[in-house]
């Protein structure tokens, strides 16, 4: 009787610490090949061409900015003899000071004044696979309605991480990476801008402007915020003027 | 004793699961851009984009050595330096939209739906192409221009409203700006996407005039 009674006992035992062992070998599996899985795409991104290719982006990220320094460097050298040419005589002055507006008007001489701060950054809080990645990062079509938006209230002079936009500037994006005026930058994207704080505070406030940026901002936590701030330095545009093909009329 | 197996059997099962949920959990870590995490196609767009600045910079060096070493040499004669200014004010009114140009490029025209937003895209990719000067509907488009919704689906370019089909044009070297806009995967293919219904026409052009930008705030 006693070993009739024990039998169904021992089954139930068994059954139960089968069951115990299920569950957790079930989620050993699945985390298993999830492990495995994200193992294999990071191996698939980090192949022997990544890093090489990195190496040479970064050189040539380096060597541009050796080249800048070396054409502000010319440029303040014919300022130089400029400025003492001008001395001599009447006509030379007067070019002198044309020149000293078109480089103000052109975006070559640096500027300080009033305006605001714009910081564009990505979310913090957005996990790298998420479904929402798209949405809680900045793009380069983020930074160009930015600017629009700035100019439109009437900017005067606009930098994004001390690259200088002017009438050359693009905000180009390969992959995550974003460059403007040919540089690579990273996020937070602090924009300066020059100009009257009320008409371009205005603009930025204006709720049928960057109506997408200001979503994202409340939905999926993009960095977005715009600031009055005074004697902001914007500096000189550094690059190249590529003027070749262009004849003036 | 089986008791005794079971217990380590399901210890060491849950160690593992532990370790996998914490490994699990730190490869979902938050997102961060890193050039390391971008694929070797991308890595390569850059590096050519790169290169092209460099060179870019490299010619103007080349050019502004020659210059300064003439304009030292014309001031050392007792010359002055005229000619050199002139020369940079007439290159930095081109540069500024300040002046008429004239060159070789290409045209965009743009037949039916288009917005300001596609129009500001399509302005930053010709600059990145490398256009020198750039218009709508013969309207320069300066350093400080923008673009905005007008009514009757028109477009505001600095406040001037221009009616489609519009016209874009930009002055540079016509190939180099012409494939880059009509490449595979390039702006034009984007909004023959976007705007199925618009037809878009890009052609080289051997002589482009566009005037100054009206209005320099």
């Amino acid at each position: 009787m006693t070993t009739l009674a024990a039998t169904p006992d021992r089954r139930r035992q068994r059954l139960q610490h089968a069951f115990a062992l299920l569950i957790p070998a079930v989620l050993f599996g699945f985390l298993v090949s999830a492990q495995w899985q994200g193992q294999q795409e990071r191996s698939e991104i980090a192949v022997r061409y990544n890093a090489p290719l990195t190496d040479a982006a970064l050189a040539l990220q380096k060597e541009q900015d050796d080249l800048k320094a070396q054409l502000q460097d010319l440029r303040a050298q014919l300022d130089t003899i400029q400025t003492n040419a001008s001395s001599q005589s009447g006509a030379a002055s007067e070019l002198e000071k044309e020149l000293a507006v078109l480089k103000a008007q052109a975006g070559l001489s640096p500027l300080t004044g009033d305006g605001v701060m714009v910081q564009l950054d990505d979310s913090h809080t957005v996990a790298a696979g998420a479904a929402n990645l798209d949405q809680a990062i900045c793009h380069s079509t983020d930074l160009t309605d930015i600017l629009n938006t700035a100019w439109r209230g009437g900017a005067q002079a606009i930098s994004v991480n001390a690259q200088r936009v002017v009438s050359s500037t693009s905000v180009y994006c390969v992959g995550s990476t974003i460059m403007v005026n040919g540089t690579l930058l990273s996020p937070p994207f602090n924009i300066a801008v020059i100009g009257p704080q009320n008409s371009v505070l205005g603009a930025f406030d204006d709720p049928s402007q960057l109506r997408d940026i200001k979503a994202r901002r409340d939905v999926q936590g993009l960095g977005f915020r715009v600031t009055r701030a005074n004697a902001i330095n914007v500096p000189a545009y550094d690059g190249a003027l590529t003027v070749r093909v262009a004849i003036p009329q | 004793m089986r008791s005794n197996a079971g217990g380590i059997a399901a210890t060491v099962v849950a160690l593992f699961l532990g370790i996998l949920v914490v490994a699990q959990f730190r490869s979902q870590d938050v997102y961060s851009r890193s050039l390391q995490l971008e694929t070797p196609s991308s890595l390569t767009t850059l590096i050519a984009n790169l290169s092209d600045r460099n060179n870019s910079l490299r010619d103007e060096i080349f050019d502004l050595r020659l210059r300064v070493t003439t304009a030292r040499e014309s001031v050392a004669s007792g010359q002055g330096s005229l000619s050199e200014s002139q020369r940079e004010i007439d290159q930095l009114k081109i540069f500024a939209a300040l002046s008429a140009a004239r060159g070789q490029g290409i045209s965009v025209k743009i037949d039916g739906a288009f917005d300001d937003r596609a129009m500001s895209d399509l302005t930053n990719e010709l600059r990145n192409a490398g256009a020198e000067a750039i218009s709508v509907n013969d309207v320069r488009v300066g350093a400080r221009s923008w673009y905005g919704p007008g009514p009757d689906r028109t477009i505001l370019l600095d406040g001037r409203q221009l009616n489609g089909p519009w016209t874009v044009k930009a002055i540079g070297a016509s190939d180099v700006v012409y494939v880059a806009i009509t490449r595979t995967g390039g702006i034009e293919g984007q909004f023959e996407l976007i705007y199925p219904k618009t037809r878009f026409t890009v052609t080289k052009e051997t002589t482009i005039d566009m005037p100054a930008v009206a209005v320099q705030r």
